[in-house]
């Protein structure tokens, strides 16, 4: 798949994993599994990425004894994945044209 | 491998970077680890799930800018004592060449990567260019009632016109391979940065 397309479906994928409840670096690997293998490497930019941007916000909270980060959606966040939802739309056009010249060429 | 040997080592290959980026980056690991024993798996198997050490280190050094690199590496932790400032300055003669040498070095060799896809597109077009010319003189060969000569054109032209195609193809195997061969230099250049111990 090209990358900037989807480094920009990434973003939205992470932030729909914590746009419910806040979640944890390995529950959103475990929840995103079944749709895409993300990589923790990759997902750890990810995350950087979408804090720097503010649409998360990251807290501590004590766990068992250990510290783990929790991921929370700030509402640019949830504007960002409102914002997807419209460009989808706009892609489904474009994908709708794209089948169609494929049709009448063969 | 377990968490404890998997995190020095990370840490190991990580040096280089700036040290608040290696701790973050290391104790995001180790919740993943810990986060899957708690799921139930063993630690080793924790571990092998994450990948080898040097495929994380690789991944990391990809997404990580170049001048963020040499920036973290310019500046360093400590103050530089006044020799060493001393040297640099009265040192300058000696090493501004040669960075600027080492730096043109690798400017020419990108240059020269191109150059030579460039080259292949334009010996591709002029392959077409001179096929398309024997199609026209293969018509005046005809129409002037030189017909061995219109065949012969036509023949040229037909030879000429496979030959662009199979270069065509070739080049933009080419271009693939020098793509992923400027990454791999990249890489290469990024890796002279960290993983280094100091």
């Amino acid at each position: 798949m090209d990358i900037q397309l989807k480094r920009g479906l990434l973003d939205v994928c992470v932030l729909a994993a914590i746009k419910n409840e806040d979640s944890y670096g390995y529950q959103i690997i475990k929840d995103m599994k079944p749709y895409l293998e993300l990589s923790e490497s990759t997902l750890y930019t990810i995350l950087k990425r979408l804090e720097a941007g503010q649409m998360l916000t990251v807290r501590m909270v004590e766990h068992q004894g250990r510290l783990r980060k929790y991921y929370h959606i700030t509402q640019q966040g949830i504007e960002r994945i409102d914002e997807f939802k419209n460009d989808w739309k706009d892609i489904e056009a474009i994908y709708r044209f794209i089948t169609r010249e494929d049709g009448s060429n063969e | 491998m377990n968490k404890e040997v998997f995190l020095s080592e990370l840490r190991k290959k990580l040096s280089g970077l700036p040290q608040s980026d290696i701790d973050e980056r290391v104790s995001f690991y180790a919740e993943m680890i810990d986060d899957r024993v708690e799921d139930g798996m063993t630690e080793e198997a924790a571990v092998e799930q994450i990948g080898s050490v040097d495929k994380v280190v690789e991944t990391i050094m990809s997404e990580y800018p170049l001048s963020k690199l040499v920036k973290a590496k310019v500046k360093p932790e400590k103050k530089m004592p006044v020799w060493a400032i001393v040297l640099l300055i009265l040192g300058f003669p000696v090493w501004f060449p040669l960075l600027v040498s080492i730096v043109s070095t690798v400017g020419s060799l990108y240059l020269t990567l191109w150059c030579i896809v460039i080259t292949l597109y334009v010996v591709d077009l002029a392959f077409a260019l001179v096929s398309i010319g024997c199609l026209i003189s293969m018509v005046a060969g005809f129409v002037s009632g030189e017909a061995m000569f219109g065949i012969a054109a036509f023949g040229c032209a037909l030879v000429l016109g496979a030959l662009a195609v199979l270069l065509f193809i070739g080049s933009n195997y080419t271009v693939k391979g020098v793509v992923w061969l400027t990454k791999k230099m990249l890489l290469g250049i990024k890796s002279l940065f960290i993983g280094k111990e100091k």
